[in-house]
């Protein structure tokens, strides 16, 4: 059957890119909080400079489409021409959302920037004081940003669970959904940059390089919390389903399009569950299992390496494209 | 005629005006639990906000589905091909010697607990306070949707044409000038009542006093303006094993009513 879908491609692909930006900067940010002085945010370095660095552009990427789709696209300013106190008395997750955007945009923006080689690309003086004075902003942006992402991830899931009218969406677990697959697929970017990045071993002057061994304890560090998520996420999932399938009435209705039989159920069985999470979960797994149990060196070949985070990535779309397609083909049962 | 309402105008504003007396002394004298419950009594007998509140009573009895209205509004409001303010569902339901058809036109319920006006970005929808409608100011819309996927009735579409959020309005510029709106004008079976819900002397508030009304998707609690009298509750979705159910919405953008 077709539908008339009134949020397409372009809020399921932003949904996808704000998830994975807030999740890239949120991971950057905890890295570089976790211990500001100690030997970890050395051996980790390179995790939070990619986190940095990949954190803003997919959000602002994701925030020209949603500009794109609206039915006004010069108007998107209006969101912020509107009295600033009007969100604390008609608290419209989209109004408080457009302000997490700009912050987000703005202070990622400058927290990447603190990252930058800044004595490798201005000599002299110059590039050693900004570098210092970067270097002394890292840690305050990373405070700011932290929460700015989670906010961030969690604004994506409430802008569609605010909506009674929609059965699908309209549940308290969506949050958690989503937050914890923006982790997941930050931290999948990070991994493939990274893999990518450095598939010559020495390809970035200066940074960890690959057969350094701080880079593959970082990477088995960064995998086991991957597989992690994927397990909190398959959790959280189950949840989701249960909690529309328990419900008497819309819910339970809308939820059908994703089980067995129904519309979207191929998408969401094979396309989120099987590639999205249960294979790069076993993948990943045993490679983790064989040194976490047999005391085998951390290492694996490049094509599983680059493969599970990609699809990861997919999953993680096609979650997005699952949630907000299906919350739209379904909706009030009765008159 | 005149002396009489004005009798009961006045009658009512009375005891209106003695009630908040009543309560402000409870709440002075006693305790802030008065005052809360004094709150949360309705104001008026309805139970809505606004004095004044435009509502429509549809008759289903006395319809008979001709789209007239349907007509009419797109030649009204001047709505675009694809998309429609108002619209005419059929439901047809049984087997042959005991089938029927009803109908169920649909319109925006300005509803008093609007969930479109809550999820605004912008505030570009809002609930008019002279009269409980609600209406979308076009100078700040941005069409992002928001609304049309936060309304439980569908009602809400993207004009193609201008680009914005567009519904009912309840012809707001004919009834500023004493007419009614075009859908009650041209109705054949005068099923569509139109007028002020709160006035206990408009036909509307006679009519829903006399007569068992009920509103569409009352659970979500919205607590629409558009009342119905002899409506049909059946739905595809909710039928009975083996019953047979056809619903038509006849409306491009949603073949389906969900």
């Amino acid at each position: 059957m077709e539908h008339h879908l009134m949020w397409n491609w372009p809020m399921i692909v932003y949904l996808f890119l704000a998830g994975l930006g807030a999740g890239a900067l949120a991971v950057s940010g905890i890295v570089v909080l976790w211990d500001p002085a100690g030997e970890f945010r050395h051996r980790a370095a390179l995790v939070a400079r990619l986190g940095a660095f990949i954190g803003p552009l997919p959000v602002i990427i994701g925030t020209i489409l949603l500009i794109y789709e609206l039915g006004r696209p010069f108007r998107a300013l209006n969101l912020f021409t509107s009295n600033f106190w009007f969100m604390f008395f008609n608290p419209s997750p989209m109004n408080w959302g457009s302000w997490f955007i700009l912050f987000f945009c703005v202070f990622a923006t400058v927290y990447a920037l603190t990252f930058l080689p800044w004595k490798a690309l201005l000599r002299g003086e110059r590039g050693e004081r900004l570098e210092a004075r970067a270097e002394r902003m890292r840690s305050p942006m990373a405070v700011i940003c932290v929460p700015l992402a989670i906010a961030m991830a969690i604004y994506t899931a409430i802008l569609l669970a605010a909506i009674p009218a929609r059965p699908l969406w309209h549940t308290p677990v969506l949050w958690l959904l989503f937050t914890v697959s923006a982790i997941s697929t930050g931290l999948s970017a990070i991994i493939l940059v990274q893999r990518f990045m450095f598939r010559k071993p020495g390809a970035v002057r200066g940074a960890i390089r690959r057969e350094d061994p701080a880079f593959r304890v970082s990477e088995y560090y960064l995998v086991s919390m991957k597989v992690l998520l994927i397990i909190a996420e398959l959790v959280v999932i189950g949840l989701f389903i249960m909690f529309a399938h328990m419900t008497i009435n819309s819910a339970n209705f809308a939820v059908q399009v994703l089980l067995p039989g129904g519309e979207l159920a191929t998408t969401f069985w094979l396309g989120v569950i099987l590639v999205g999470l249960l294979m790069p979960a076993f993948i990943e797994g045993f490679y983790l299992l064989r040194t976490a149990v047999l005391g085998h060196e951390f290492e694996w070949p490049y094509v599983i390496n680059v493969s599970a985070p990609i699809a990861i990535l997919f999953g993680g779309l096609m979650l997005r494209y699952v949630i907000v397609v299906g919350g739209q083909i379904t909706g009030p049962i009765g008159i | 005629m005149s002396d009489k309402s004005d009798s009961a105008v006045s009658r009512r504003k009375f005891l209106k005006t003695v009630g908040q007396g009543t309560a402000a002394v409870a709440t002075a004298g006693i305790a802030g639990g008065a005052m809360h419950a004094a709150a949360n009594k309705p104001a008026a007998d309805s139970g809505k906000k606004n004095t004044v509140q435009y509502g429509m009573l549809i008759d289903l009895r006395r319809c008979i589905g001709c789209q007239a209205c349907t007509v009419a509004c797109k030649a009204e409001a001047d709505v675009p091909m694809g998309v429609a303010r108002s619209w005419v569902e059929y439901v047809e339901k049984g087997r042959y010697p005991n089938a029927g058809r009803s109908f169920l036109p649909r319109l925006c319920n300005h509803c008093s607990e609007p969930h479109c006006v809550r999820v605004c970005p912008t505030g570009a929808t809002y609930e008019r306070p002279q009269d409980g409608l609600i209406v979308i100011d076009q100078g700040v819309c941005i069409g992002c949707l928001y609304c049309a996927h936060a309304c439980p009735y569908g009602v809400r579409f993207l004009n193609p044409v201008t680009r914005f959020a567009d519904k009912c309005d309840m012809c707001i510029h004919r009834i500023y000038k004493g007419l009614v709106p075009s859908c009650v004008n041209t109705c054949q079976g005068r099923a569509r009542i139109f007028g002020d819900v709160n006035d206990p002397n408009s036909e509307i508030h006679k009519l829903i006093a006399k007569n068992p009304v009920s509103v569409t998707r009352e659970t979500y609690g919205t607590q629409p303006n558009v009342y119905y009298i002899g409506l049909d509750t059946t739905d595809e979705n909710t039928k009975k094993p083996g019953q047979y159910v056809r619903v038509t919405t006849n409306k491009a953008n949603s073949p389906k009513r969900t």
